[in-house]
C-alpha cells in the first residue's frame, strides 16, 4: 500500500474566477500562500492531529488476513466487472479493449493503477478500508471518503464486522442529516443566448427535503457541476473550456442561490423534474456525490461538462438507467433532459419556474391597455399612484399594478450593472404603498413562451433534399451538429434564437455532373429581441463560414464568409405571432472569384418571421450590401423559406435564396438525431 | 445589481454582521477545527485576512455572481455543525435573509411568497400560523425594510422578536 500522509489543511489553491454558467461556476479566491497561514492555521491543527494517531497516519486494523480473503473472494465474483463498480470508478470501455476512469483526480484512486485496472483498484479499496488513514481530497478514512464502493462492496462481500470494523462517519451522517432527503429533481435553467456559455442551458439536482412544500422548496441544496475557471483566464478561456484546461467539481449550493441566479438576474426559465427514485436509490446517489467531492475532472465544455456528470450520479441511483451511454461527441444539457423524461414513470411531475422577465410580459398582457400603461407610469413615476384612475381601480387592481411595476423595476435593477438607485427608490416607495393594501397577492400562473425541452426537437439534423439553381439541378445532403435555427419547430426551444454550429451540406449538381461541398456553418448565431414598450434588448447575428457563389463567370465558386450585425426587432400578433427585424450589417467574403481574393463592406437586411400555423412557420427577408474594399461590388439578396412540421423530429423545408444572378430553390426533408 | 448585492452583504459581513457573529461563535464555542461546521468556521473566523468565507462571497459577488465557490464543495463541510444546531439553524436563517433581501422585501410587501414562506420556516414559524406572519410582516413591513437595510442580521432579529409577539409562533430563540 502506498503511504499517504500528505495531509493538506489547506484546500488547493484556487484562483479568483468568472462564472461560466454551464461550464462554470464562481469560485472562491485563491488561499493563501501555505507559508503564510502556516504558523497560524497549519501548525495548531497538526497538533491537534497528533494527538489523534489515525488521522495523521496509516494504522492497519488487525487481521490483514481478512484483506487477502477478501480480495480472493471479490475476484472470484468478478466484482470489477460489474456495472455498478464501473459507474463508481466512473470507467468506460476503451476502444481497443481495456477501460479508463474519465476521473482525472489521482487523489480518487486508491491504486496508482486505479485509473485504467478496474481490478486493481478494487483489490486497493478493499485493503485500504482496513485503514484509518485520511484518503482523498477530503481526508477522511476510506470508508467514509468512498463510502458509496464501502457501502456496495460490503453488501456484496458481506463484510465480517468483527474483522473488519466498520468506520464512524461522522461528516457524512451530518451532511446526509443536512440534507434531509426525500427526493431529486432534475433542474433544467433555459438557454440564455446572449451569453455563449450559456447558450445551452444548464442542469443540476435539486435534493428536495423532508417536509418540503412548494414554498419552501428554494431551501433545499442543490448538487451542481461545474468548471471553476479564473478570473484571468480571459481569452484562453474559450480554448482552455473547449480541451480539459480547467477543473470541475461537484458543489451543494442551495437552490435559492441558483433561482437568484438563473431565474432574477439572467432571466433564464427554470423546468424542475421531479424524479421517482427509492429512498435507497436516493441515499445511493447521495452516497455517490460525497465521494465525488473527493476529486476533479477536468471540464470538456462540449462533452465531459454539467450535464454529463450529472448523468453518472444518476445512473449509480439506478443501475438499470443507462445515460452516459447515450453521449459520445458533445452532451447538451436540453438533451441529457429529453433522455430522462423518455424513461418510462421516471419524471413524477413537471414544474416551470418562469423568469422575471417573462412575468412582467405575461403580467402586461393579462391587462387592459389602460392600466398596462398606467403600471408603466407608476414605475417611472410612482407619484403616477395618486391619480384619479388609479385611485378608482379596486383594491386588488391596484395591488396587481403595484406587483407589476415593482415586478419590472426589480427586473431593471438586477438586469444593470450599474447601481441605479432612482430604480431602487421608486421600487420601495411602490413597495411601502403596497404594503398599505392589505391584501396577499394571489398567484399568477404564467404561461410559458418556451415549452419544456423534452417536446423540443433533438439536437443534431440532418436532411436529403433536391431542387433548380440557375439553369441546373441538383440533389443535397445535409449535417448540422447543433442546435435550433429560426424556421426549426419551435417547442421548446428559446423563441427567436438560433444557434447553428458545424453543418455541412454536400451536393450533386446534374448538369455540371459536379459534386461539391456546398455550404459549411462553423457558426450562425441570431438572437431576436422584440423591443416593446418595457424592453428594449438589442438584436445581433453573427455568421461565420463558406457558401457557393456564381460570380464574374464562376459558375460555382466556394467563397468564405464573416459577418455580423446589430439590430433589433418587434412583435405582432395579427395572425398569430409575427417577429418583424432589421440589422445593420458588416461582411467580408474571401473567394478566388475575386478581385484582389476578397471584398469587405457593409449593409443591411430587413425580414420578418411568422407563424401561420402551429406546425407552418414562414421567414422571408431582403438585404442590401455594398463592398467598398477588395472587389468593388454590392449585392441583392432575397430570402424566402417555409417550414412544416411533420412530427417533433421531421419536417419540411422550402427555401428559396436569390443573390444577384443566383437563384436558388431547395426543398429538403430534416430529421433531428 | 452586483453594486446591490455587494452592499447588502457588506452590510451584513462587516459592518454589523461580522463582529457580532464573530462574538456570538466565540460565545457559542465554535472554535472547532475539524469537520462538521465548515461554513460557519471559516465565516466566523476572525482573522482580517480574505480567505474569510464571507470575504469570498463578497469577492465572488463583485464579479459578477453571488455563489461562492468553495463554500459549497460537497466535502468542503458547508453544511451542517455537529457543536450546535442551534447556531446553525440561526446562521442559516442570517444567511437567508442576506442573500434574499430583495425578494423578501418585496414579499413582505405583498403578504406572502416563497421567500418570505421559507423565511418563516428557517425562523420556526409553523405552517399554519405563517398566513399571519405574512400580514403581521405586511402591515410592519417599513420597520423590517428598515432594520434590514441597516443590517439583514437586524431584520431577522426584528422578525423574531415581532414573531414572538404572536404567540404560540416559535423563534430560532425559543427552539
Amino acid at each position: 500500500m502506498r503511504p499517504r500522509h500528505r495531509i493538506r489543511h489547506q484546500p488547493p489553491s484556487r484562483p479568483n474566477n468568472n462564472t461560466v454558467r454551464c461550464r462554470v461556476a464562481p469560485a472562491a479566491k485563491r488561499a493563501p500562500r501555505l507559508s503564510s497561514v502556516v504558523a497560524r492555521r497549519v501548525l495548531p491543527l497538526a497538533l491537534l492531529l497528533a494527538l489523534f494517531p489515525w488521522a495523521a497516519g496509516a494504522t492497519e486494523r488487525s487481521d490483514p488476513s481478512y484483506a487477502d480473503e477478501l480480495i480472493a473472494q471479490a475476484g472470484s465474483a468478478k466484482l470489477f466487472e460489474e456495472r455498478e463498480w464501473h459507474l463508481l470508478l466512473h470507467y468506460k470501455p476503451m476502444l481497443f479493449g481495456g477501460f479508463t476512469s474519465e476521473q482525472d483526480d489521482p487523489g480518487f484512486f486508491l491504486s496508482s493503477a486505479g485509473k485504467t485496472d478496474p481490478r486493481a483498484e478494487l483489490e486497493a479499496t478493499l485493503r485500504q478500508f482496513f485503514s484509518a488513514e485520511a484518503v482523498g481530497r477530503s481526508k477522511q478514512p476510506a470508508q467514509c471518503a468512498f463510502i458509496a464502493r464501502y457501502r456496495w462492496l460490503k453488501e456484496k462481500l458481506a463484510f465480517n464486522a468483527a474483522r473488519l470494523p466498520p468506520e464512524t462517519c461522522a461528516r457524512f451522517d451530518e451532511w446526509l442529516a443536512e440534507l434531509n432527503s426525500q427526493s431529486i429533481t432534475l433542474i433544467f435553467a433555459s438557454a440564455f443566448v446572449n451569453n455563449p456559455a450559456s447558450s445551452f442551458g444548464h442542469t443540476f439536482l435539486r435534493v428536495d427535503q423532508k417536509g418540503q412544500t412548494d414554498q419552501t422548496r428554494i431551501l433545499a441544496y442543490t448538487i451542481n457541476y461545474a468548471a471553476e475557471v479564473p478570473r484571468d483566464a480571459g481569452w484562453m478561456y474559450p480554448i482552455k473550456g473547449l480541451f480539459g484546461g480547467f477543473k470541475g467539481y461537484y458543489m451543494t449550493p442551495p437552490y435559492y442561490l441558483k433561482v437568484r441566479e438563473y431565474r432574477d438576474i439572467e432571466n433564464r426559465d427554470i423546468w424542475e423534474y421531479r424524479l421517482n427514485f427509492s429512498e435507497r436509490q436516493v441515499t445511493r446517489l447521495l452516497e455517490h456525490a460525497w465521494e465525488m467531492g473527493n476529486a476533479y475532472f477536468d471540464y470538456f465544455f462540449l462533452k465531459e461538462n454539467c450535464s454529463y456528470q450529472l448523468l453518472w450520479l444518476l445512473e449509480y441511483a439506478d443501475p438499470s438507467l443507462h445515460l452516459t451511454d447515450s453521449f459520445y461527441l458533445w452532451t447538451v444539457p436540453a438533451d441529457t433532459v429529453r433522455l430522462i423524461a423518455a424513461d418510462p414513470g421516471r419524471v413524477a411531475n413537471v414544474t416551470y419556474r418562469p423568469s422575471r422577465s417573462n412575468v412582467v410580459r405575461r403580467k402586461r398582457e393579462s391587462l387592459p391597455p389602460d392600466q398596462r400603461a398606467l403600471a408603466q407610469r407608476v414605475a417611472s413615476d410612482p407619484s403616477a399612484m395618486t391619480d384619479a384612475a388609479f385611485a378608482r381601480l379596486s383594491t386588488a387592481q391596484q395591488a396587481f399594478l403595484l406587483d407589476l411595476a415593482s415586478d419590472y423595476l426589480r427586473y431593471r435593477m438586477d438586469t444593470t450593472d450599474k447601481a441605479l438607485p432612482e430604480l431602487k427608490d421608486r421600487n420601495q416607495e411602490i413597495l411601502a404603498a403596497r404594503s398599505r393594501l392589505r391584501i396577499p397577492s394571489p398567484d399568477f400562473p404564467v404561461t410559458p413562451f418556451a415549452t419544456q425541452p423534452e417536446l423540443g426537437h433533438k439536437t443534431s439534423r440532418a436532411s436529403v433534399g433536391g431542387g433548380w439553381r440557375n439553369n441546373d439541378t441538383f440533389e443535397e445532403l445535409s449535417v448540422r451538429a447543433g442546435y435550433h435555427d429560426l424556421l426549426d419547430p419551435e417547442p421548446g426551444y428559446t423563441p427567436d434564437a438560433q444557434i447553428e454550429l458545424a453543418s455541412v451540406t454536400a451536393r450533386y449538381y446534374n448538369r455540371a455532373e459536379q459534386a461539391r461541398i456546398e455550404r459549411v456553418t462553423l457558426a450562425n448565431i441570431v438572437s431576436l429581441s422584440p423591443i416593446d414598450s418595457v424592453f428594449h434588448s438589442p438584436s445581433w447575428k453573427f455568421d461565420l463560414g463558406m457558401n457557393t457563389i456564381k460570380y464574374n463567370g464562376c459558375q460555382l465558386c466556394s467563397n468564405g464568409v464573416l459577418g455580423g450585425g446589430i439590430g433589433g426587432a418587434l412583435e405582432s400578433k395579427w395572425l398569430r405571432r409575427e417577429v418583424f427585424f432589421a440589422f445593420a450589417e458588416v461582411e467580408a467574403n474571401y473567394s478566388a472569384a475575386y478581385d484582389d481574393r476578397y471584398r469587405a463592406g457593409g449593409g443591411g437586411t430587413a425580414g420578418l418571421l411568422a407563424d401561420l400555423t402551429d406546425r407552418w412557420k414562414i421567414m422571408a427577408s431582403g438585404s442590401y450590401f455594398k463592398f467598398p474594399l477588395g472587389d468593388k461590388s454590392d449585392d441583392v439578396r432575397w430570402f424566402v423559406g417555409q417550414r412544416v412540421t411533420l412530427s417533433q423530429n421531421v419536417a419540411l423545408r422550402l427555401e428559396y435564396r436569390h443573390r444577384d444572378y443566383d437563384n436558388d430553390v431547395v426543398l429538403s426533408v430534416q430529421g433531428f438525431f | 445589481m452586483y453594486q446591490k448585492v455587494w452592499v447588502t452583504l457588506i452590510a451584513f459581513f462587516v459592518t454589523a454582521g461580522l463582529p457580532e457573529l464573530v462574538n456570538t461563535a466565540q460565545a457559542k464555542g465554535i472554535s472547532d477545527l475539524g469537520p462538521g461546521c465548515g461554513l460557519g468556521k471559516d465565516l466566523w473566523r476572525d482573522s482580517p485576512n480574505t480567505d474569510k468565507w464571507g470575504v469570498q462571497i463578497l469577492i465572488s459577488t463583485t464579479n459578477n455572481t453571488i455563489v461562492p465557490f468553495q463554500a459549497f464543495g460537497i466535502t468542503s463541510q458547508t453544511m451542517g455543525c455537529k457543536n450546535s444546531g442551534k447556531f446553525w439553524a440561526e446562521h442559516k436563517a442570517n444567511m437567508f435573509a442576506s442573500l434574499n433581501f430583495d425578494n423578501l422585501s418585496q414579499e413582505m410587501a405583498q403578504g406572502g411568497g416563497e421567500h418570505l414562506a421559507s423565511m418563516a420556516t428557517l425562523m420556526g414559524v409553523s405552517e399554519d400560523k405563517q398566513p399571519e406572519f405574512f400580514s403581521m410582516t405586511q402591515e410592519r413591513y417599513l420597520s423590517f425594510v428598515n432594520a434590514g437595510e441597516a443590517s439583514p442580521v437586524a431584520m431577522v432579529k426584528a422578525l423574531n422578536e415581532a414573531a414572538a409577539s404572536y404567540p404560540p409562533s416559535t423563534t430560532v430563540a425559543s427552539k
